[in-house]
């Protein structure tokens, strides 16, 4: 009896591990396309850019452009462009939350959600020059919304110190696509939360913070997380609407890159190289910050 | 239970209305200044006379489609696998997808040409429609970032472990679950992945000027370069008519016929069959 | 004549001696006319870089170019800086595909780097000999195309009072209103801007001492709050963000031109610190083609094109030469600033540019530029 047991259940193992062994070499088949892709066309010219910050404009190997980097000006370049991109990730991920939890569970006209997810589309792109010129437009010293107010109300806002040639300006401008990627990406995660949760927890005693802090925030921390992540390396990476309303003004790292890479005049692409590689590595810390986050606010989901 | 008016979510939505309403106003409101002295549609008629205008505009929009087809075949099953069968590879995963977020474009094109050009193995620049192959490639490498972080949050919110398992109990193949059972269920998702990558590539200028496609951000460029008003009578058009084109991909992207939105469905009569 | 052409024709004449021995060696080298637009012809294309139509009059060289040799323009990326096109021709080594540029106008202190780099194709034009020396290699690497003066361009709707020379600019009438059409640190009209502004304060010193004064304006100028530091354009002119800006007076020419009077502008050329900026040509020495390139050169440096250049308000590199043959109409000379704004013009050496620029964009952030908080 045991043994036909036993026959049996090893047929079964080895049925499932055949099974399971065919099943993983088809979904490595599933994942090469995207690897191969990734190194063809994304890891390819990356390698490019990591051997160039190593090299001087002879190509001998030379870790001098890493050294360069440590300069005060350029190390300023980097804190700034750190503090902009946490101030409009931050403010960027709030305020795209408070939205996209208006049009996904916020009872509205069935004609809102549409139209708010496709003007994000668009707005989450519109940025360099065209942006920059629409906010001198609307709030520069000549711009609409400061004339209104100085006209029809009697203020000057530019005289209780707003600037929009500041960093508060630049990250009111930035906000202008990184709200609506928040809107974007989180609008789908919301949708997964069950309206079941709320019932049941107000059915078991919760209050809407007990709610929020115990039920919904842990389920959306991961997502919320990753998105913030993504706003943080949009942020970082932006340099043509920096570029166009601030010019020269405001040091950033993407400024100082693309004036080596491309410059007019003193031109040392190598050391654009190197800031563009110090750019990757701060992401990659990011992503290691938020793989180390994710994995506890996860924990309840195994 | 009486509705009452939902006030937060108005306000919020009335607020964020006004931000990222005033900045087109006022933009809009410059673009009509050409004349001097009267409102006119002078610098609209300009652009529209411009021939160019409507071949790159053209141009860009097959290029877009293309890329969010490409995209959405690329990463819905990569999200899918490493979700399901490699979660481990998942951070390598995520790393390779924020890449293309610091790397200047710059440094991407010029890696191109150097790797692809007319003497090399893969000699994409060497014929139009190869370049615009690459360019298509170039593409989905710059909305790899938005494309996979939406598909990935929309899959982490339906259970997809389940759902396979509950396909493959019922007979299904695998390429029926990734297309009949899973791909219905992100497809809010991987709709907002799409609307980034079109506006992304109806904006792109680095790549298509460097290989010298005729897309629509060079054009735009050029306009912008010394003129004054027909910039900004541009970028209100793009604007308009990038916002209409999205608003077809959302009626043809959520159609489906004789299925509900939510995921549910499937769920409960995977419950019932196997009970 | 004014003093500046006269003194740029007598070094012409003396130069032109000794050159026309190698000119005529040259002449006998290069391909009559009849056999380059033949080879051109069978190449039927020409590549150009960093060209934009509004820039010089390029657009209607270009029509010119493509109507009376019938070959094809593919036209790269007009937006890119002088930097971008180096970058262009290395990128493009061993590619023959459109992408690769097969002819470069770039800043003067380009020049001679490419050559070193091996960039470039010598090549010199027929000409060659009208060129002033100091605005082209001996070896025909690279030779100079146009010049023009930075000048103030002024938005008369806001800004009552023109103001006529770079301490004018100190005046708190000018509030917010002035700005630079680049960033000082890597864009060569506004770093010649400060150069100039330094020029006007110490206009015998060294090029780091005119440097550092050209800094010391400017952060004199942030102090008094009548910097802009947005990168000016014709659009930010027009909107109010920049009334004052300081750029190449054929830019501010053609712009106020664009603007037809809605606002009306006035260009200025400032009475001191007046800086000239030469332009040189070149072909890339991996051009795909050659022969439609050296065509090219040929077609820019003949009357007509030449005369091109000046209705887009650029001073053709043949200027003198060509005034003193009378080729020069004369609504055209009416429709440029006056002579006598140019007699003061200051061509910086190579030597000179290379070192200011050192100092410019080495110091422009710690000396001028807040950090913004």
């Amino acid at each position: 009896m045991a043994s036909v047991g036993d026959a049996a259940a090893s047929e079964d193992q080895r049925a499932t591990l055949a099974d399971g062994a065919s099943r993983r070499s088809f979904a490595w088949l599933g994942v090469a396309p995207f690897f191969a892709f990734a190194l063809l066309f994304l890891i390819g010219p990356t390698v490019y850019l990591v051997f160039g910050a190593f090299q001087d404009p002879t190509g001998a190997l030379t870790l001098q452009n890493i050294f360069d980097l440590f300069t005060p000006q350029i190390m300023a370049a980097y804190q700034i462009s750190i503090e902009v991109s946490l101030a409009s990730a931050l403010f960027g991920a709030l305020f795209g939350f408070f939205i996209a939890y208006a049009i996904v569970h916020g009872n509205l006209p069935t004609w809102v959600r549409p139209t708010v997810v496709t003007f994000s589309g668009v707005a989450s792109n519109f940025a360099g020059i065209p942006l920059a010129f629409a906010f001198l437009a609307t709030l520069g010293r000549l711009g609409l919304v400061t004339l209104f107010f100085r006209h029809a109300l009697g203020i000057n806002i530019y005289s209780y110190g707003f600037n929009l040639l500041s960093f508060s300006g630049l990250t009111i401008t930035y906000l202008y696509f990184q709200i609506p990627l928040m809107v974007l990406i989180i609008a789908p995660a919301l949708d997964g939360m069950k309206r079941e949760w709320r019932e049941a927890a107000s059915v078991l005693g919760a209050s809407r913070g007990q709610y929020w802090r115990m039920v919904a925030l842990p389920v959306l921390a991961p997502s919320l997380l990753g998105c913030f992540l993504l706003l943080f390396a949009n942020s970082f990476g932006a340099v043509a609407t920096a570029y166009a309303l601030t010019g020269s003004s405001l040091n950033i790292v993407p400024i100082l890159l693309y004036a080596q890479i491309r410059g007019d005049v003193l031109y040392n692409p190598n050391l654009g190289y190197a800031l563009a590689f110090g750019m990757i590595v701060i992401t990659g810390c990011t992503n290691l910050l938020y793989l180390w986050l994710r994995a506890r606010a996860e924990r309840w989901q195994r | 239970m009486k509705k009452s008016l939902p006030i937060g979510p108005i306000v919020v939505v009335v607020l964020a209305a006004l931000y990222f309403v005033l900045p087109l106003i006022a933009t809009l409101n410059f673009s009509l200044s050409m004349l001097r002295g009267v409102w006119s549609f002078e610098a609209y008629r300009v652009v529209f006379h411009d021939e160019r205008f409507r071949s790159t505009f053209t141009f860009s929009v097959v290029a877009a489609l293309c890329t969010i087809v490409l995209g959405a075949l690329l990463i819905v099953p990569t999200a899918y696998w490493v979700r399901l069968k490699f979660p481990r590879m998942r951070p390598l995963v995520e790393f390779i997808t924020l890449l293309p977020l610091v790397i200047p474009p710059i440094v991407l094109v010029f890696g191109y040409i150097r790797l692809y050009n007319s003497s090399s193995i893969l000699p994409f620049t060497g014929s139009a429609m190869g370049t615009n192959v690459l360019l298509v490639l170039g593409y989905v490498v710059l909305s790899l970032p938005y494309m996979f972080r939406a598909v990935d949050t929309g899959m982490a919110a339906i259970d997809i472990r389940t759902l396979t398992e509950a396909a493959e109990s019922l007979g299904a193949k695998r390429t029926t679950i990734l297309f009949g059972v899973i791909l219905p269920n992100v497809k809010a998702a991987v709709l907002s992945g799409a609307f980034l990558t079109f506006a992304i590539v109806m904006g792109e200028f680095v790549l298509a000027s460097l290989l010298n496609r005729p897309a629509f951000g060079p054009y735009l460029a050029l306009m912008g370069a010394n003129r004054a008003y027909e910039p900004a009578a541009l970028a209100v058009i793009a604007f308009a008519v990038t916002w209409v084109c999205m608003g077809m991909l959302q009626v043809f992207g959520s159609q489906t016929p004789g299925r509900r939105r939510s995921g549910r469905s499937l769920f409960r009569f995977a419950r019932r069959a196997n009970r | 004549m004014t003093q500046f052409h006269k003194r740029a024709a007598a070094l012409a004449a003396a130069l032109s001696l000794s050159t026309a021995i190698v000119a005529q060696a040259q002449a006998a080298g290069n391909q009559s006319m009849d056999d380059l637009v033949a080879a051109a012809k069978k190449e039927g294309q020409l590549t150009t870089i960093a060209l934009p139509h509004d820039w010089c009059n390029y657009g209607e060289m270009i029509d010119g170019f493509k109507k009376k040799y019938g070959l094809t323009v593919n036209e790269l990326n007009p937006n890119a800086g002088s930097g971008d096109e180096i970058q262009a021709i290395k990128a493009n080594k061993g590619n023959t595909g459109p992408q690769a540029p097969d002819v470069i106008d770039v800043g003067l202190s380009f020049g001679p780097t490419a050559a070193k780099d091996g960039l470039l194709m010598p090549y010199k034009v027929s000409t060659w000999d009208e060129i002033p020396d100091d605005a082209k290699a001996s070896d025909g690497a690279w030779y100079g195309d146009y010049y023009g003066v930075l000048a103030f361009q002024v938005n008369k709707d806001i800004v009552d009072n023109v103001p006529k020379d770079w301490s004018d600019l100190m005046n708190s009438d000018y509030a917010n209103a002035v700005a630079l059409a680049g960033d000082p640190r890597s864009s060569n009209q506004a770093i010649q801007a400060v150069y100039a502004a330094g020029l006007a304060a110490k206009p015998d010193g060294k090029p780091e001492e005119v440097a550092d004064a050209g800094l010391d304006f400017f952060k004199k100028l942030n102090k008094a709050g009548n910097f802009v530091p947005v990168v000016g354009s014709t659009a930010t002119l027009a909107q109010g963000t920049t009334p004052i800006l300081i750029h190449w007076d054929y830019n501010a020419l053609a712009s106020r031109d664009t603007l037809k009077g809605n606002p009306k502008t006035e260009v200025v050329v400032p009475n001191s610190g007046v800086v000239a900026g030469v332009y040189v040509q070149g072909i890339s020495a991996y051009a795909p083609h050659p022969n439609a390139a050296k065509l090219w050169m040929e077609y820019l440096y003949s009357d007509e094109g030449q005369l091109t250049w000046l209705k887009g308000y650029c001073h053709p590199i043949r200027f003198n030469a060509m005034s003193k043959a009378g080729k020069i109409p004369q609504d055209l000379l009416d429709k440029l600033p006056p002579a006598s704004a140019y007699e003061k013009a200051k061509f910086p050496s190579l030597d000179a540019q290379n070192a200011a620029k050192a100092e410019i964009t080495g110091k422009w952030d710690s000396v001028v530029g807040a950090t913004v908080k």
